[in-house]
């Protein structure tokens, strides 16, 4: 019987629960691939983050700080779990740098992996160098200037095509991934803060900016902003002849005609795919994975985040696409599973 | 056979030459008949600001293509062609021949103004049928209208004299429409007019003397004269030329907003 927690990642979702084991005075120990905590937005530099509007190197650093700064957490990065064994209550996990630890619960927070847009040839990303993801439009908002890659210049029109690696059962995707479309109606507005001149069109299917996300996002972006929407699922991202625009082909649903619109620069709004390493995680820690490939979770309503397996919890974006509020209240959901079950056990009489 | 289909495309991409002859064999008519590609090739971002700068049209770029103003339409439920969210679409992407093509209809627009009790972003598409039916005016796609050429005249004796003269607004603008007076007088709108001014179940009762006294006499006498003398309002002055200038400026004002 232990009563440390261990916790798999280290993004907005693990750094919630880590800090909600420490604040109870429980122990947390905190591993995490990749060379420093804070997950997706701090390793892919997300720009100003919705719906705070603040920068995310502000928002999730402090969330980094409170945690690493804390006595009750220990954490590894660059680090993997290799083995696991033992029961809820009693686990002993083997690091990759060597190290045991000894946990009573596991907290999965190990989020997602973006969608490579190479997978949708015919979208251009990878043949052209003007055709982008919304992570490269992210870091372009950061460092404060919009340009096309391939020469530098400043874009005078930008489109934005939405769903890329989402909602598409030609490559095996058939979710929604939540929150692509605010980020994107965002986006629009930064481009255009950064570059008044710059005119930019979103490509949908549907705009799906949820709960209070419609006004703030969508409403500001198209009244206040200018962005322009337009109902087309693009077929074809083609050079224009001029060997410089590129040329967005598809069809105009709402005029019933195809369209051939020159661009000087295209953003994939890509999604959220289940963790790359999902098959190794379910592996090494017994866990299911749910159809899409995301982690599976067992019964919700009185075992709340509870995963396939007993003493491991799983939520955030491990689960399925979410936004960093969301993955925020899983943490802290998660977190209190875990310091709960650890204080019924050692209440039994052993 | 007989191609049905062509009915669904528009004429002006439906090219087929008269006369032609190629490699000696005659393929005039129908036989050499080509469809131009329906493909939309670029936007006009500058449309939208054009019709935005319209009295009414300072909603438009808020449309969310939902169609609930289309769907509330009085007009579209007698021609399905007439359709708000589409213009409102077009005018949005800047897709300025596809509001050409309907300036026919456009103005047809009877301003009941469903569309704007069931529009959930306050478009006002109302407002913007009004402002397209004034682009496509100034931009001489259409004639103007006679509401249009009412307001000239009326401003124009306005302007010059600080006062209208009634009759002469009719004529001028009976002049400017085109349309003919006795015609109006026998059958239109004018006969109707003419005959509420004047008594005429009197005449009908043969009571000859109180019809003549009750006749309108002395107000078009004055009319008359006032059409050949043209009187302005005392000390109007320099009054007009300050007032067109004043409107001018505005025009512009609400032109450079866009
Ligand atoms: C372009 C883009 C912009 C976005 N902008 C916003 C926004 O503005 N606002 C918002 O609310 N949301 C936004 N999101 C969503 C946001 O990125 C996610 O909600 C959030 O990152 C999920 O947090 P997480 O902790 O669950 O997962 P992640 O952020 O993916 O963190 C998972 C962590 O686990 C680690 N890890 C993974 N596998 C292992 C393993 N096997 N072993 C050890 N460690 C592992 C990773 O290194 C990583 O640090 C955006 C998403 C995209 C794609
Ligand atoms: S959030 Fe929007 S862009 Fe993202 S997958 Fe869903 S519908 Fe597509
Ligand atoms: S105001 Fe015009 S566009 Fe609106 S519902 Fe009436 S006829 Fe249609
Ligand atoms: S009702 Fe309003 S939002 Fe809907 S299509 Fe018409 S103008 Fe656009």
């Amino acid at each position: 019987m232990d009563d440390t927690i261990l916790i798999v990642g280290g993004g907005p979702t693990g750094l919630a629960a880590a800090h909600g084991v420490a604040s109870v005075g429980r122990k947390a120990v905190l591993v995490d691939k990749a060379d420093r905590l804070g997950g997706a937005p701090i390793l892919s530099g997300y720009a100003k983050l919705v719906p705070s509007g603040e920068w995310a190197k502000d928002a999730i650093g402090r969330m980094v700080t409170r945690v690493a700064s804390h006595p009750n957490v220990g954490v590894h990065t660059s680090t993997k779990v290799t083995a696991l064994e033992g029961e809820a209550g009693d686990f002993r996990a083997t690091l990759s740098n060597g190290e045991t630890v000894a946990a009573g619960a596991v907290i999965l927070a190990t989020g997602f992996t973006h969608f490579d847009a190479i997978n949708k040839p015919e979208w251009g990303f990878g043949s052209f160098p003007d055709v982008v993801t919304t992570t490269q439009v992210e870091q372009m908002v950061g460092a404060g200037k919009i340009a096309c890659p391939s020469d530098g210049r400043t874009p005078e029109r930008v489109a934005i095509l939405l769903c890329v690696g989402s909602r598409d059962r030609q490559i095996g995707r058939e979710w929604c991934s939540k929150i692509c479309c605010t980020v994107s109606t965002n986006l629009a507005m930064e481009i255009k803060e950064l570059s008044p001149e710059t005119d930019v069109y979103i490509y949908y299917m549907d705009i799906r900016t949820f709960g209070l996300y419609e006004d703030k996002f969508y409403w500001t972006s198209q009244e206040e902003f200018g962005t322009k929407f337009v109902k087309a699922r693009i077929a074809e991202v083609t050079i224009a002849p001029d060997g410089k625009r590129l040329l967005v082909k598809g069809e105009d649903t709402l005029v019933k005609r195809p369209i051939v619109i020159p661009f000087d620069l295209v953003v994939h709004a890509i999604g959220m795919d289940p963790n790359e390493d999902n098959p190794e995680i379910a592996r090494v820690f017994g866990v299911g994975l749910e159809k899409h490939g995301f982690l599976e979770r067992g019964e919700h309503y009185t075992s709340t985040f509870g995963s396939t397996r007993p003493g491991i919890y799983v939520g955030g974006s491990a689960l399925a696409p979410e936004d960093i509020d969301s993955c925020i209240a899983h943490g802290l959901a998660m977190a209190m599973r875990a310091v709960g079950e650890l204080q019924a056990r050692s209440a039994q009489p052993a | 056979m007989p191609i049905h289909e062509k009915s669904l495309i528009d004429p002006d991409r439906l090219l087929s030459a008269e006369k032609l002859v190629i490699d000696g064999i005659d393929v005039s008519g129908h036989w050499n008949t080509t469809i131009l590609p329906r493909t939309v090739p670029d936007y006009d971002p500058e449309f939208q600001k054009k019709i935005r700068a319209l009295p009414g049209g300072e909603n438009v770029h808020r449309c969310w293509q939902c169609g609930s103003c289309t769907n509330a339409c009085t007009m579209y439920a007698i021609n399905t062609d007439f359709n708000p969210r589409y213009w409102i679409y077009c005018t949005n992407l800047g897709l300025t021949s596809e509001i050409v093509k309907d300036k026919d209809i456009i103005w047809q627009c009877v301003s009941c103004n469903k569309c704007t009790n069931i529009c959930p972003k306050d478009v006002r598409p109302e407002g913007v049928m009004k402002a397209l039916a004034h682009w496509l005016e100034e931009e001489g796609h259409t004639t103007r209208s006679n509401p249009t050429l009412f307001d000239e005249e009326f401003t124009r004796q306005c302007l010059e004299r600080g006062r209208i003269e009634d009759s002469e607004v009719m004529f001028n603008f009976f002049k400017k429409t085109g349309e003919d007076a006795i015609e109006l007088m026998k059958k239109g709108w004018l006969g109707v007019f003419i005959a509420r001014m004047n008594n005429l179940p009197l005449l009908r009762e043969k009571r000859i003397l109180p019809f003549i006294a009750r006749l309108p006499i002395v107000g078009p006498l004055k009319m008359g004269w006032a059409m050949l003398f043209k009187p302005r309002t005392r000390s109007w002055g320099r009054t007009g030329e300050v007032l067109r200038a004043y409107v001018d400026e505005q025009k512009r004002k609400a032109q450079a907003h866009g």
